[in-house]
């Protein structure tokens, strides 16, 4: 390999991952280590694991990974924690066929417009997984959010909230999130309130210490979060309390952060990017309905945009803890989360929307209660920098060259 | 299904479900007693209780989601198995 101060290193694997698996894996790889630079799974010529221990198991799986670390990285270690990723959160997983339960149809080729776009001026990547946007992409955002907040208000009364960005780190912790996507959480961190550690931080940093170690020697509490979604405010500004009337249809905007190390990518995958939310809280019945009708209003908005895609059966990238494989599988069993899925070239394509019903699982950790017990939820997000983008990948990045029929659409 | 392993079937369910009463017919993800992680124990039960492997199509909510399910899957999945090599599931 080229890149300056990399190796280039095998890590094999034994039995090998089943190619049905490899998606999973390859969501993985770089959070095992931020040593990792770039991998490749590398097909095996002997048989896969069979993750049942039974059946026939059989075909050629990922009997290795390349990876490209950093010089001077631990190579055993870092094997050590790629084959505890493989056997934990990959091998134990099963995987049901893939059920698609929509698939829109479009007129045209759909072609990656990011170069266009940044050609532009249209979009400014500010940082890792930070993009900055201007017309034609923040109006399409804004007017497909009208569309989205339009559609909810109509066909559920939702009731739109404001939230701040921060939320509580013992919000976050009491769902059970850090436990679930620890590698995926942004704390907020800030200096210890003490006017000796302001000083001595800023003498640090002008003898030219590097911040990033200033602040772990002087940081305070890592008491708030930068929130992954909205849902999570809604249920925390609902907290141990009956909920009125015991439904509830709430819609909300807002900046969400992940850490999506180097999976970041385009407008396709941000650290920092926003989401339209509907969260849904009230009897089983009722909320699994209304998930299910709001499902069919996006499909239909998609229709209505000229979109194409498809929607299907989805998991969580849970990791690293405890029960993860078996939490992604009874996902997908139980058709937890759907995905709403846009293409944005030939090969590629971006979840746009994900769909997904929690049972009593929040109304129990947040102690919301309901008509019979703890309430039960279901929310939606709308990615709106991954919508506006695989928009744009259909209708290219002209506004004057939208078909009429799709500029209406977007103006609603 | 024999009716002894309905009842073996009724009884896991039943310590499953703090011993609450659940019909033949009825939705046992619908109850509120069990999460989603008691799936994935039942789809291991049932693998390893009545010898039958849940792959593939297998793993489709409507083969285990009510006590008749089960019976009516696992007798399928039986009389496949019986019929020689390359089985499939329905």
């Amino acid at each position: 390999m080229g890149t300056a101060g990399a190796v280039t290193y095998r890590i094999a694997l034994d039995p090998p991952v089943p190619r049905t698996h490899a998606n999973e894996l390859s969501t993985r790889v770089f959070f095992v280590s931020e040593a990792i630079r770039d991998f490749a799974l590398v097909p095996s010529e002997s048989p896969s694991a069979s993750p049942s221990g039974g059946g026939s198991g059989g075909e050629a799986g990922i009997g290795a990974v390349r990876v490209t670390v950093d010089e001077g990285t631990d190579l055993d270690d870092l094997a050590r924690k790629v084959r505890f990723v493989v056997a934990n959160d990959v091998l134990r997983q099963r995987r049901p066929e893939p059920k698609v339960v929509w698939r829109g149809t479009a007129d045209g080729t759909v072609r990656d417009v990011f170069d266009d776009l940044r050609g532009r001026g249209a979009v400014w990547e500010a940082g890792e997984g930070q993009i900055g946007v201007g017309e034609p992409v923040l109006s399409l955002m804004d007017r497909l959010d009208g569309r989205i907040r339009a559609l909810v208000a109509a066909e559920f009364g939702a009731e739109e909230h404001r939230y701040p960005t921060l939320i509580p780190t013992s919000a976050m912790r009491r769902c059970g999130y850090l436990r679930s996507f620890p590698q995926l959480t942004m704390f907020v961190a800030r200096l210890h309130g003490d006017v000796d550690t302001y000083r001595t931080f800023l003498d640090e940093l002008a003898a030219g210490a590097d911040p990033s170690g200033a602040l772990r020697s002087h940081a305070g509490d890592a008491d708030h979060c930068l929130p992954p979604t909205m849902c999570f405010h809604t249920y925390h500004r609902f907290a141990d309390a009956p909920l009125p009337g015991g439904a509830a249809t709430v819609t909300a905007r807002g900046k969400s952060f992940r850490y999506e190390a180097r999976y970041r990518r385009s407008l396709e995958r941000l650290w920092d990017f926003t989401i339209r939310e509907v969260v849904l809280l009230g009897p089983r019945d009722r909320v699994l309905a209304d998930r299910r009708r709001l499902m069919e209003r996006a499909w239909d908005l998609m229709d209505d945009l000229g979109l194409g895609g498809r929607c299907e059966v989805a998991g969580d990238p849970f990791f690293a803890d405890a029960g993860t494989a078996e939490r992604v599988w009874s996902q997908h069993l139980l058709e937890l989360k759907y995905e709403l899925r846009l293409p944005l070239d030939g090969d590629r394509d971006v979840a746009v929307a994900s769909f997904n019903f929690h049972d009593r699982f929040f109304g129990e950790s947040f102690g919301i209660g309901g008509a019979d017990g703890p309430v039960h939820t279901s929310c939606a997000g709308f990615g709106l920098e991954r919508l506006a983008y695989a928009f744009l990948c259909r209708h290219g990045a002209d506004p004057a060259r939208w078909p009429a029929r799709v500029r209406k659409a977007v103006e609603g | 299904m024999t009716d002894a392993e309905r009842e073996t079937v009724r009884a896991f369910i039943s310590r499953h479900v703090h011993d609450l009463k659940v019909g033949d017919d009825e939705d046992l993800f619908a109850t509120g007693y069990v999460n989603s992680l008691f799936a994935v124990q039942l789809v291991m039960w049932i693998e390893r209780t009545f010898d039958v492997p849940l792959e593939g199509t297998d793993l489709d909510f409507a083969n285990i989601r009510s006590v008749s399910a089960i019976g009516a899957f696992v007798d399928r999945k039986r009389e496949a198995l019986a019929g020689g090599g390359g089985w499939t599931s329905t």
